[in-house]
């Protein structure tokens, strides 16, 4: 071989090599677009998912906004009802007839004082006794109940380290068992483990009858006592009956 | 035929079933390994499937050949059966499927392969994939899942995701076959009201040699492979 030719050969393999790093390089930059493209659609998905929640949560203070605007009006009407026995009162006690039987009054209360046997329970569970616990509520009980069932789901432990056992809503007495040992991984990861109550969430659903009543979430601490985690009154008007 | 006519007539038809709701036929199949190993190749064991999958790669690397700076995408790559060795071979390795429950499998059996991606896909196509970007895609074991419209929309967004001078392979089992003709008979056992959706059903050589030539592919060839399927792949004309 004639040292031009071997030059060629030289220089066309040098050629080669360059065209191949080249390749080599183009290609790689299409798997980043690849991967960065589908990332992208991944980030859109998501940003999507996103909005659709914050439209959720728009809509649901929308709703907490009707419902408290209702119970602000229910509270006035009960207000100006007030202020009118009120004067109603005062006007019986100012009048003629009422001081007149005022000794009555008197004999009556003095027998009325004698000891009597004591008034049936009124209701059948009193409320359990409260404690310090640590809790949120992902459905907030702070509304006007539309349906004639609702299901509360949360999360909760007691401060004081032990494990709960059992979960129930006490509505004026009447008791409804829940579901608890859910899941709850992300409450953990902001919390830290609770050794105690590694599945913190639970789940109760409870009848909804028409009026005020008071709602209670109670906790069974060890398989024993029972304690409430949180209390409030709450306004049912189910759908129909409003 | 008025408007109002054709109007109370399509309200009239019925769905085809559940079949092309692929995404929820196989996020189904997919919810434990062993039933979706099964699903996407009809066998469980690792030693089986790779041996599966090596059988694969030499018949696309004798088709259409593997090359080291190949990035490749996979349409409907399942549990990565292929994906996984083939990752070896190549620059990048893309596996795109409509079914996130299998791409978790993927994603496991996937670990320690960097240079792998897997994509799910959100109705058919390839929407979520830029144009021009692979040099070789290819779709095996899917073709007899899908309607033939799908299967036509898959070759034409393989056509516009390739680079040019990129190739295609796709392949489904035929009637003539005795395997095929094993498939066709197993699926007729099935009484009208049991059909399965996603029962396999076959191609023809001149089928799958028309998608790819209406799609816009060159150099359009067709293979009857040992295993009793048919492939077909072709080539997008090259920059000029």
């Amino acid at each position: 071989m004639s040292q031009p030719d071997a030059d060629l050969q030289k220089r066309a393999a040098a050629l080669e090599a360059e065209l191949s790093a080249l390749a080599k390089r183009e290609a790689s930059y299409r798997a980043k677009m690849v991967q960065e493209f589908a990332d992208r659609g991944e980030r859109n998905t998501y940003m999507h998912s996103l909005r659709e929640e914050i439209a959720a949560l728009v809509k649901r203070g929308q709703e907490a906004s009707s419902d408290i605007e209702v119970l602000t009006r229910k509270l006035e009407a009960e207000l100006a009802r007030s202020a009118a026995l009120s004067a109603e009162l005062d006007a019986v006690k100012r009048s003629l007839s009422w001081r007149v039987t005022a000794p009555l009054r008197r004999f009556a209360s003095d027998i009325q004082a004698t000891p009597r046997p004591a008034a049936a329970r009124l209701i059948e569970h009193s409320p359990a006794d409260g404690a310090p616990f640590t809790y949120y509520l992902h459905t907030s009980p702070f509304r006007i109940y539309r349906g004639s069932t609702f299901t509360l789901r949360g999360w909760a432990w007691p401060e004081d380290g032990r494990s709960v056992t059992a979960v129930r809503a006490n509505i004026d007495g009447r008791l409804f068992p829940g579901r608890h040992g859910i899941d709850e991984a992300e409450v953990l990861a902001r919390y830290g483990p609770q050794p105690a109550n590694s599945s913190p969430g639970f789940e109760i659903t409870f009848e909804t009858p028409e009026g005020r009543h008071v709602l209670g979430i109670e906790a069974q601490l060890s398989a024993s006592e029972w304690r409430t985690v949180m209390r409030t009154t709450i306004w049912c008007e189910p759908d129909g009956r409003a | 035929m008025s408007d109002e006519a054709h109007e109370r007539w399509q309200g009239t038809t019925t769905a085809l079933g559940g079949r092309s709701d692929y995404k929820r036929v196989w996020d189904r199949q997919a919810a434990e390994y062993d039933v979706a190993s099964l699903a996407v190749g009809g066998f469980i064991g690792e030693d089986t499937l790779e041996r599966r999958a090596e059988a694969t790669i030499e018949t696309l690397r004798a088709i259409v050949g593997i090359r080291p700076n190949d990035v490749i995408l996979e349409i409907g790559c399942g549990i990565a059966r292929v994906g996984k060795p083939l990752s070896h071979l190549c620059l990048h390795w893309v596996g795109a499927d409509i079914s996130g429950e299998m791409l978790k499998h993927a994603r496991r059996r996937l670990e320690g392969c960097g240079n792998t991606t897997l994509v799910e896909l959100a109705t058919v196509g390839l929407q979520e994939l830029p144009s021009d970007s692979f040099d070789l895609v290819y779709c095996t074991i899917v073709f007899m899942h899908l309607f033939e419209w799908d299967r036509y929309r898959y070759v034409q967004e393989a056509f516009r995701v390739l680079t040019p001078g990129g190739r295609a392979y796709f392949d489904n089992f035929p009637l003539d076959s005795d395997h095929g003709w094993q498939i066709f008979t197993q699926g007729a056992q099935y009484t009208l009201g049991r059909r399965p959706a996603h029962l396999s059903m076959s191609s023809s050589r001149e089928e799958l040699r028309t998608y790819l030539s209406r799609a816009g592919f060159e150099r359009i060839r067709i293979d009857d492979l040992p295993n009793g399927l048919i492939s077909v792949s072709g080539h997008k004309a090259a920059a000029a």
